[in-house]
């Protein structure tokens, strides 16, 4: 068995790596560093400020602001509280995308983080002869969701020429199924097509976290007569953590936004069985142009958004310090 | 011809105080100018694509030809894959000036006259004298309670049903007429080795043409009318009916699994037909024609052709649904003059020939009608012979419409009857919130 390499050393935290002196570098620390202090700092971030009030933040409260009214198509928008609210909490289609959403959230977030975790174990064994592979693995990450969902469609088409059909033919000749049409299976397709494509992020953090565990601990513990299975299960596992914990995060927010392959696939049906938050968000705003409604959605959208990633950033700002 | 066409009452006042607001501009506003006048940059608000963008861009080039002064900008808005209307009103919204809007939803003129967007066109429809061209019913079809708001250039029969010929050959069957011989035709075409009789996409939409198309044929084109205003509620007898006949025909095995329907979409099930010889039939607009014609370079009439709604002997066979394509001309646009003169010309000879070559019908009796292929005059003859009901679907709210898909998905997964009288409660129950 190939040895464990850590081709990525750990970034080093020695005082003396800091172009700072040791007394500027302490004054910064207990006092704080203040924009205040360095009026050219708020030279040099105003584009990004700019760009970032244009793009985030007036959408953002031009969508809350919307949620508080009713507008139908192009009528004149009526002011109406939280009526808008209190309506998507009543409405049983509504109720239906968030259960299929948690259900889609965490079964895509779970498939693949899982998927890519293992993976980038067994890889971490061999790193030079596995590069291909995670490649691979990885391009289906930069795939768009919707040519994603263009590719899938002709592997689950409901006849013969389906690929998935035809695989399952060469075991029992003349099995057609059709998997994004029947209510039972649609989900389930659905989430297995967003877990593939979400994998290779995964494998990436998890790999790139298993690569930095020092060589000298995988040495000793290899040298102490530990088996492959003993190091994986008790130094890599819990020294990968960082990066698992990472991809869920990535993988969660990526699948509460998910819209383009859901499209595509299965248009939110059958009989809305894969209509997540956001394809409901998409056709209350952009089929029916119920602006204010639709804005609700996304404003709720936006919470599931926050408490997903709240302590995934508040756990990163308190790393950086 | 006869057209049956109602808008809810709601809709109705709305439009009624926007169209009087802008009957008002219009009247103090610079006259129609002539036609050698004309200058500037017509805009068009041009939401077709592929082969129907290339026919607009013909009729464009026509009309600069005999207006060298004016240009055209076709503003195409985004999001055309879907429902159009969601960029047309974005586009709108964010400040998008144009002079004329290609419209085919009834419901959605009368939202663009409710935001007080579209003019009216009377004066210029006697000015330019249009009766002499179109019949009163096109103009009933483009109005909204007496004021005149849409310029119909182009319709087509949404009761007629796309085959193949070599299927029906292969099966040893002549295109069916009535109810019963169309159900015994699904055995035949079984046997011949097509997998499913009826081609149904019912992925985005659950292919509501043949409920309407039923509706039309068991209670008429004044219920069907009614039901689009809610005169009528949706658990009406009547409404059932057609809903009973549509399972009758799930029933005898015309369009398999329902799964199987919702996992396809408009396109593919023109595939499973006209390319893999795998289904047979489908009721579908006539967007069709151009699509076989110029798409799947097929024959029209050779290797296609169109069979009329089969007759259920209920009284009411001599009735068809149509959808239609009109201009409207808007307001705040900043070329008036050539807008009018586009209507003129939309309806003009030219014009037709032009959309004949591209499978398209017009109401014009300007147009050529000799230059239209033999598809074409089997459905613009079975238009003309009908009391005619513009699609349903164009015409109930939006709010209503996404149940009503639903709905009849519910419906194709389970045609018993109490699933039918589940569905249509659940329509109803919808639509008393809606209108």
């Amino acid at each position: 068995m190939a040895q464990p390499v850590a081709p990525f050393a750990p970034v080093a935290t020695d005082k003396g790596s800091s172009p700072l002196g040791g007394g500027q570098r302490e004054l910064l620390a207990t006092r704080g560093w203040r924009l205040k202090d360095t009026p050219a700092a708020w030279l040099l971030i105003a584009p990004v400020l700019i760009l970032f009030g244009i793009a985030v933040v007036y959408p953002l409260i031009e969508t809350i602001r919307l949620s508080f009214f009713d507008i139908k198509g192009l009528g004149k928008p009526k002011y109406i509280e939280f009526g808008n609210y209190i309506r998507l909490f009543s409405d049983p289609g509504f109720r239906s995308t968030l259960t299929t959403t948690l259900i889609f959230t965490v079964g895509t977030a779970a498939i693949s983080v899982t998927l890519g975790w293992i993976l980038a174990m067994l890889c971490a064994f061999a790193p030079r002869e596995t590069l291909p592979f995670r490649v691979m693995i990885f391009v289906t990450f930069g795939i768009s969701e919707a040519v994603s969902g263009y590719i899938w469609i002709n592997i689950l088409r409901p006849d013969s020429a389906g690929l998935l059909n035809s695989v399952i033919g060469i075991f029992s000749p003349g099995f057609t199924h059709p998997w994004l049409g029947d209510a039972n299976t649609a989900l389930a397709s659905l989430i297995f097509v967003v877990a593939w494509s979400g994998v290779g992020l995964p494998l990436m953090l998890c790999f790139a976290a298993v690569q930095s565990i020092p060589k000298s601990v995988l040495e000793a513990a290899y040298m102490d007569g530990a088996k492959p299975l003993s190091i994986m299960r008790h130094i890599m596992v819990p020294l990968s953590l960082p990066g698992v914990r990472v991809a869920i995060f990535i993988n969660l927010l990526g699948a509460l936004r998910a819209f383009d392959i859901i499209y595509v696939l299965t248009g939110g049906g059958p009989v809305r069985a894969t209509e997540t938050v956001g394809f409901f968000m998409y056709r209350e705003s952009m089929t029916q142009f119920k602006l204010g409604y639709g804005a609700a959605a996304t404003v709720v959208l936006l919470v599931a958004v926050l408490i997903v990633s709240t302590p995934a950033i508040m756990q990163r700002t308190a790393g950086a310090k | 011809m006869t057209v049956s066409i109602r808008i809810p009452s709601s809709i109705r006042r709305r439009a009624i105080l926007a169209g009087a607001t802008a009957a008002l501009l219009a009247s103090v506003a610079p006259h129609v100018a002539l036609a050698q006048d004309l200058s500037g940059e017509l805009s068009i608000l041009q939401w077709q694509t592929g082969t129907d963008g290339k026919m607009w861009q013909e009729i464009g080039e026509k009309f600069t030809e005999m207006h060298p002064g004016v240009t055209i900008r076709e503003f195409l808005p985004a999001g055309t894959q879907g429902d159009p209307r969601a960029g047309i009103r974005t586009a709108i919204m964010s400040g998008e000036v144009v002079d004329v809007i290609i419209n085919t939803w009834p419901a959605f003129r009368a939202e663009l006259v409710d935001a007080g967007i579209l003019r009216p066109i009377d004066d210029e429809w006697a000015q330019f004298g249009w009766d002499d061209k179109l019949n009163q019913s096109w103009r009933d079809l483009g109005s909204i309670d007496g004021t005149t708001y849409g310029l119909t250039y182009t319709y087509g029969d949404r009761s007629g049903i796309w085959y193949k010929t070599a299927h029906m050959e292969k099966a040893g069957i002549t295109p069916p007429k009535t109810w019963d011989e169309f159900l015994a035709s699904f055995e035949k075409l079984n046997a011949a080795g097509y997998g499913t009789a009826v081609a149904v996409p019912a992925k985005f939409w659950a292919h509501a043409e043949w409920f309407e198309s039923l509706l039309l044929r068991t209670a008429g084109v004044e219920t069907a009318a009614q039901l689009a205003a809610h005169e009528i509620a949706w658990t009406d007898p009547k409404v059932k009916g057609a809903l009973v006949k549509f399972a009758e025909m799930l029933n005898a095995g015309c369009c398999g699994d329902p799964a199987v329907m919702f996992a396809n979409d408009l396109g593919e099930s023109y595939a499973q037909i006209f390319r893999a010889d795998e289904a047979n039939y489908m009721l579908i607009g006539m967007w069709t024609n151009s699509l076989l014609k110029n798409d799947y370079g097929l024959t029209e009439g050779e290797d296609y052709s169109l069979l009329q709604f089969p007759a259920l002997g209920m009284g009411f066979d001599d009735t068809s649904s149509v959808d239609t394509k009109e201009l409207n001309v808007t307001t705040n646009g900043s070329n008036p003059e050539a807008a009018n003169a586009f209507l003129d010309f939309i309806v003009s000879a030219e014009a037709s020939n032009i959309m004949a070559s591209y499978g398209y019908a017009s109401p014009s009796k300007a147009a050529d009608a000799s230059l239209l292929g033999p598809v074409q005059q089997i459905a613009t003859e079975a238009v003309a012979q009908s009391k005619v009901q513009f699609v349903l679907g164009d015409l109930l709210p939006g709010d209503l419409v996404d149940e009503y898909r639903v709905q009849l998905q519910k419906f194709l997964a389970d045609p018993s009857e109490a699933n039918i009288d589940a569905v249509l409660t659940a329509i109803e129950a919808k639509a008393m919130e809606a209108y």
